[in-house]
């Protein structure tokens, strides 16, 4: 069977069949000296060697800060406004396996009993084509956690990267074949090898499953180790705000006492504000405390209560971590 | 589009001085239709906001026995309770909700009732109050054991009057030693302390307590001494919260999302919670 | 050096001396070194010193770190631009001479990032602030290990932060002003550059102060701008340049910048340079009559 192809010369060709309607494509590109997520418009702007973007694309589908509504307070009483979400066509290209594992988390968050239309408009409308990993780094740890660059789950299109630069193409979802259908004219057929995948080796020592068991037993929750492994933690969450499943957030007024808007902020689990009561009683007084919950958040939460993947093991978080706090050195202590 | 987060407007109807830098609001919706139809529970919470300053969480006071209207009671602490500690009558604020869980009031037909409260922890206590006094008799006996700091810091001093009054309802008031007035007539001590002497019958009772934490814990202590079930001790947490819909990530305990499973509790499910309140 | 390094951190543990030694050990793919808090003798031997050692641990000397200063009195791993943060820590009373023990570390130089890291220390991966080091040889100590550096390195690449504040300088105002906004713009207000600062230790920043709120918390240009700025005055003739921030930002603000220019401004208007001597308090809190106002514009 042949296979369908995107020719490395027509990758510019899809971007402008994408943005010649009305949608957006977002892809690794570099800035500021790294490789981040934005929003491109040529095939020259796409970054040709890295492993994985510092950022994650969460924020084009969870703004790091978004209006959700507008007021003006007038003499006759307030005049409010919601925000309505329109989103544009969305393409993630360039995608790595791990972080498309990673909506199904958001989404869970954000539709379990009350909709968020802020999140679900905007990932209805998004289409993620993964690129599979021919490199990594030793932050990289998705076989760990049960994923691999051969995953499927989230992408709509899988692609594979040939010797020669081009991508071998696969509709994964029904979304996916849509797209590949829409952009029919950029895709070819034929046949190609693919480059080897980079699988890293899963780490020695960590299970999973007893890391459940170890975080299900409430006593444990004050076991001294917590505080020994990660009290070097410095609080900063760029760990959290680089992580492709936290979704935590405040909703803050800003503007004047006459007009303003309501806008939601990504937030940290790792801030001291965070849970810090008015009464000034803070039921996460020690950063350590703070960290613990990040870790439950991921092993424990979101398993337990969307079944679903805290972590995907992308391993950004380490990357990111001015103190090199690394996580899966906590998950194997915590699998013993 | 449904957004979850924009509020309802509500007018504010009237204004109670209840103690020292707290208030009540009684709310009405702005929209008639919402008014009519506005229900809930005993417990729930709504998200009150302060255009231009936030939202702050605050129980529903009222008794949803009450309709057309709402009320709520609030120490000013920070940014948005102080913004609408500013406002007058007939301003506009705004409301979310009603959000979390409730007492299970209906199951509680034919039992004794005992509330304990402590301060600004009378709010999510009277809404049930009143909501069993409403139905007074689908109930047993129905007990009120109160305290603050001072006799200031009593809220809902006409209603205290009341029940005072009334011959179904036991009410016992109390005030932290150094507390009381010269003319004061209720206890000197401590709720715990008061609750114990008063010894409530445990036998087909429950009992339903909020306060500050502190004052939980020694009151569930008293009330397992006096024979209650922790099945039938009834509690609220009070965590941060901002969205109120378990978006934010912020007002868990564990796994428990205290904005949707809780605020209400049972003393038995509280004591199998992580210890993160 | 690392054997002394241990020997000494054995002594001092054993002896009673210290409760703690704060330093470096390798993480578990021995591929980048994190901080380690020391409690036990026979743990020493997880010490470590080598080129990948570029955090400033003085931060841990902070009353933030409630949990470490419960440990009791430390011993810390310093390099000598470490020290010059841990000197305004004692000029501004953050931490008393006497209670805290200085290991001071000879350096030749650090990698600006550990991602850098190829197994050689080469001058391009150095930060402007090795390339231009007086503190090789630790200034402030209570034990120096290592052999005198008369260290240089070679040659200085180009594009060092020097180069950058005068080609920024010699740019009009307006360029300025666009540069910079065009580099806040991308700051996610995630706080990590006053986190990792040792020298950031209010126990309520002003960010979290909201009555009034000074500092709007959404990142968009408005508030980023406002966050940066004061950032970057509440550490006039304080900052010693070590360049935790820049390193910590997620989205590379060239923070070394402002810094810098600021430790200029502050050195020729008052001839002042923070972080080596104790006794000399930062002029931004002292008033002195001949103090120049010709930066009031
Ligand atoms: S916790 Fe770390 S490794 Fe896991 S998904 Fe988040 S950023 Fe990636
Ligand atoms: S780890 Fe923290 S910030 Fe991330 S989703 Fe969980 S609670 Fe939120
Ligand atoms: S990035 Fe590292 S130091 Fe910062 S909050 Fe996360 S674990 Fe802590
Ligand atoms: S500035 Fe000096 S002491 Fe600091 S790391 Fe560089 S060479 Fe070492
Ligand atoms: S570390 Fe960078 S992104 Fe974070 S607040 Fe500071 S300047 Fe902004
Ligand atoms: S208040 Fe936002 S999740 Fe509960």
């Amino acid at each position: 069977m042949a296979d369908k192809l995107l020719k490395k010369e027509n990758l510019g060709k899809l971007i402008e069949s994408v943005l010649g309607k009305g949608g957006r494509f977002i892809a690794p590109s570099t800035d500021a000296r790294q490789v981040v997520f934005k929003a491109v418009a040529k095939a020259e702007d796409l970054a040709s060697d890295y492993i994985l973007a510092r950022n994650s694309y969460k924020e084009f589908l969870f703004p790091q800060t978004e209006v959700v509504a507008e007021f003006t307070v007038g003499k006759d009483g307030v005049d409010l406004r919601g925000t309505d979400v329109n989103p544009k066509d969305t393409v993630i290209f360039g995608s790595r396996p791990c972080e498309a594992a990673s909506l199904s988390a958001l989404r869970a968050v954000f539709t379990w009993d009350f909709i968020d239309e802020f999140y679900t408009k905007r990932e209805d409308k998004t289409v993620v084509l993964t690129v599979a990993c021919t490199k990594g780094d030793e932050a990289c740890f998705c076989t760990t956690v049960g994923l691999s660059p051969e995953t499927k789950d989230g992408s709509d299109v899988y692609l594979k990267e040939t010797e020669s630069g081009d991508y071998i193409i696969e509709a994964v979802t029904d979304k996916g074949k849509a797209f590949v259908e829409k952009h029919a004219a950029v895709f070819e057929d034929g046949s190609a090898t693919a480059k080897p995948l980079f699988i890293p080796a899963k780490i020695e020592g960590i299970d999973l499953d007893k890391i459940k068991e170890r975080l299900a037993k409430t006593e444990n929750y004050a076991d001294p180790v917590w505080g020994e492994l990660t009290k070097k933690c410095i609080g900063c969450g760029a760990c959290t705000f680089v992580c492709p499943t936290c979704h935590c957030f405040d909703i803050t007024d800003e503007g004047t006492a006459f007009e303003g808007e309501r806008r939601k902020n990504w937030d940290s689990c790792q801030y001291e504000n965070f849970t810090l009561h008015a009464s000034g009683h803070n039921p996460r007084d020690f950063q350590h405390k703070r960290w613990r919950n990040r870790f439950m958040c991921k092993f424990n939460y979101y398993p337990n209560k969307f079944s679903s993947k805290g972590c995907v093991g992308c391993g950004r978080c380490i990357r990111v971590c001015p103190v090199r706090l690394d996580i899966t050195e906590v998950m194997e202590a915590m699998s013993k | 589009m449904n957004n979850i987060y924009l509020p309802n407007l509500v007018t504010i109807e009237d204004i109670y001085e209840e103690a020292p830098d707290v208030r009540s609001f009684r709310l009405v919706f702005k929209d008639q239709k919402l008014r009519d139809s506005f229900e809930f529970k005993a417990g729930q919470f709504g998200l009150y906001s302060a255009f231009g300053l936030g939202e702050s969480t605050f129980c529903i006071a009222s008794s949803p026995t009450r309709k057309g209207y709402i009320q709520c009671t609030f120490r000013k602490t920070g940014r948005v309770t102080g913004g609408l500690a500013n406002l007058s009558i007939g301003d506009t604020m705004g409301f979310r909700g009603p959000y979390g869980n409730s007492f299970p009031v209906d199951e509680w037909k034919g039992k004794d009732i005992v509330f304990i409260a402590g301060g600004i922890g009378l709010p999510p206590v009277r809404s049930v109050i009143w909501n069993v006094l409403d139905r007074r008799e689908d109930f047993g006996k129905v007990t009120v054991v109160y305290g603050a700091k001072t006799v200031a810091d009593l809220v809902y001093k006409n209603e205290l009057q009341h029940w005072e009054e009334r011959n179904d309802v036991t009410l016992v008031q109390t005030v932290d030693p150094g507390g009381e007035t010269p003319d004061w007539k209720g206890k000197i001590g401590f709720v715990p302390t008061v609750l114990e002497e008063a010894a409530p019958g445990a036998n087909n009772a429950v009992a339903v307590t909020c306060g500050p934490p502190i004052m939980i814990k020694f009151v569930l202590n008293t009330l397992l001494k006096l024979g209650f079930n922790e099945n039938s001790v009834y509690t609220t947490l009070e965590n941060k919260m901002k969205c109120g819909v378990g978006k934010c990530g912020r007002c868990n305990v564990g796994d428990i999302y205290v904005c949707k499973e809780g605020p209400v509790y049972t003393a038995a499910e509280i004591k199998k919670m992580y210890n993160d309140f | 050096m690392e054997n002394t390094l241990r020997q000494k951190a054995k002594e001092l543990l054993e002896s009673g001396e210290v409760k703690v030694v704060i330093g470096y050990r390798w993480n578990r793919t021995r591929t980048r070194t994190t901080p380690v808090f020391i409690t036990k003798p026979e743990d020493t031997d997880q010490l470590i010193f080598n080129p990948l050692c570029v955090n400033n641990l003085s931060l841990y000397l902070t009353r933030k770190f409630k949990d470490i200063q419960a440990l009791g009195k430390p011993a810390i791993v310093a390099k000598g631009c470490d020290i010059k943060n841990i000197v305004v820590l004692i000029t501004e009373a953050q931490v008393k001479r006497e209670d805290v023990f200085i290991i001071g570390m000879v350096c030749n130089g650090m990698v600006y990032k550990q991602e850098l890291w190829k197994g050689e220390l080469t001058p391009q991966i150095m930060p402007t602030k090795c390339h231009n080091c007086d503190v090789r040889n630790p200034h402030v100590a209570d034990f120096v290990i290592g052999e005198r550096s008369t260290f240089t390195p070679p040659e200085k690449p180009e594009g060092m932060v020097f180069d950058k504040i005068k080609a920024l300088d010699s740019k009009d105002p307006s360029e300025r002003w666009a540069f910079w906004i065009n580099e806040f713009s991308r700051c996610i207000k995630c706080y990590a550059c006053r986190q990792v600062c040792s020298l950031c230790f209010c126990e309520r920043c002003i960010t979290e102060k909201n009555m009034p709120q000074w500092i709007e918390t959404s990142a968009h240009p408005r508030g980023n701008l406002s966050w940066n700025l004061t950032r970057a005055m509440h550490l006039v003739g304080r900052c010693t340049f070590c360049g935790e921030c820049e390193r910590a930002c997620p989205v590379n603000i060239p923070l070394n910048l402002i810094n810098q220019k600021m430790i200029q401004v502050v050195g020729e208007a008052f001839d002042f340079k923070s972080g080596y001597d104790e006794k000399v308090h930062p002029p931004m809190i002292v008033f002195s009559p001949d103090d120049k106002e010709n930066f009031i514009k």
